[in-house]
């Protein structure tokens, strides 16, 4: 039987799915691992929804929470290299053109793969279109602070884009 | 490709997400009636176990102490066991303290920071366990020869033999039954986590620094307005 706060919790995770599965799309190559992902994301979702704080955007507390449980997943150097099970059911299902997106948005994924965890929840909460006072509360740290890292992280994409025309 | 065109695009991508990705409502409300696997829970979990063996440890070899106090060469010993059975309970609560109070819905920077803490405590804990099993080797001989099995010479000199060939049979145990675990054991032994761990604080150390102006005005395209 499930309650009316289970129903809204769910509501609330189909209405965010999005986050959920770019979080994991972006921290995770293996499909395997990123139900794995999903799964810890939303258990840790379910567990502090009971002090979820409503004057917060539900956004900025749900990535909180994912982004911590992500980078905290990925570090833990035996998931990554698990085989994945075929055939069983997914938390999170996508469509062929999803997982396998447009070649710039390929592109993106690719370029977020090689950052370190840190600079990958900058650069999702950055597309994502969070402003940099959001962006900084999340991440905890300075607005200053995430200015200059995205312009950082602008000019490293640059420069790489240069060393590849420059060796074709 | 730059940036901010990149970015267009992933707008574009996050469009097509509503209709191309589907949350598995069925496996979700499975969540609520199954207990759901989750590594800190685990890890807590773990070591409150180990708590409430240090907890039967320590009272055992308390009335031990007690039994045997009128015989020192086997109630000074168990003393010694007894006080780092001690200082062993007040590391696991402490773990169980930092594990419980970790709070996900808190600023990424600072709940990586603790995590990696807890991480390398973990560590030093895995690191003096051995070292002080090692070290404690005698007070242990003492007590389970002298005081428990009250033995003589000759069967002191068969359980050398028993001590030295149980650590091989259980390093075999553990490497054939749990080799992921064995080589997450054997890493942590060797210090590679715990290098790990501190490398992984710096980076958050320097992911949380301020940029000097300097270095911002350094930075092409710098604009915090943007």
């Amino acid at each position: 039987m499930i309650t009316a706060i289970q129903e809204r919790f769910l509501n609330l995770m189909e209405d965010h799915k999005k986050i959920l599965y770019k979080v994991c799309r972006s921290y995770c190559r293996n499909p395997g691992d990123r139900d794995d992902l999903a799964q810890e994301i939303i258990v840790q979702l379910w567990r502090s929804f009971a002090m979820f704080d409503e004057r917060v955007r539900f956004s900025t507390w749900m990535y909180r929470i994912a982004l911590n449980v992500a980078i905290s997943f990925y570090r833990r150097e035996s998931v990554r290299t698990r085989h994945v099970v075929p055939g069983s059911e997914h938390l999170l299902e996508a469509t062929d053109e999803t997982e396998n997106p447009s070649e710039e948005v390929g592109l993106l994924y690719r370029w977020i793969e090689e950052l370190d965890p840190l600079n990958k929840a900058l650069v999702i909460l950055y597309l994502d279109g969070n402003n940099y006072q959001e962006t900084a509360a999340i991440l905890g740290i300075s607005e200053t602070n995430v200015a200059t890292k995205i312009s950082r992280l602008k000019e490293t994409l640059r420069q790489k884009k240069e060393v590849q025309h420059g060796t074709r | 490709m730059e940036l901010d065109e990149l970015k267009e695009k992933w707008v574009e991508h996050d469009r097509k997400l509503d209709q191309s990705i589907r949350l598995n409502r069925h496996l979700l409300r499975e969540m609520y009636t199954r207990r759901a696997k989750f590594a800190l829970g685990r890890l807590a979990a773990m070591l409150a176990a180990g708590a409430l063996f240090m907890l039967i440890v320590i009272v055992s070899l308390g009335r031990f102490i007690a039994l045997h106090w009128s015989t020192p060469h086997v109630s000074v010993p168990a003393m010694i066991l007894d006080l780092a059975a001690i200082a062993a309970l007040a590391a696991l609560i402490a773990q169980i303290g930092l594990a419980m109070t970790i709070d996900y819905n808190q600023p990424v920077a600072e709940i990586q920071k603790r995590l990696e803490i807890l991480r390398k405590f973990r560590i030093r804990y895995t690191q003096a366990i051995i070292l002080t099993t090692t070290l404690t080797w005698w007070p242990i001989f003492s007590v389970v020869m002298g005081g428990v099995l009250g033995l003589g010479i000759r069967w002191i000199l068969i359980n050398i033999a028993t001590g030295l060939a149980a650590p091989a049979l259980v390093i075999w145990v553990f490497l054939k039954l749990a080799p992921r675990m064995s080589q997450q054991f054997l890493k942590e032994l060797a210090g590679y986590n715990l290098k790990a761990a501190s490398g992984f604080l710096t980076t958050l150390a320097e992911f949380e620094k301020d940029y000097s102006p300097q270095e911002r005005s350094s930075i092409r395209e710098y604009s915090p307005e943007e």
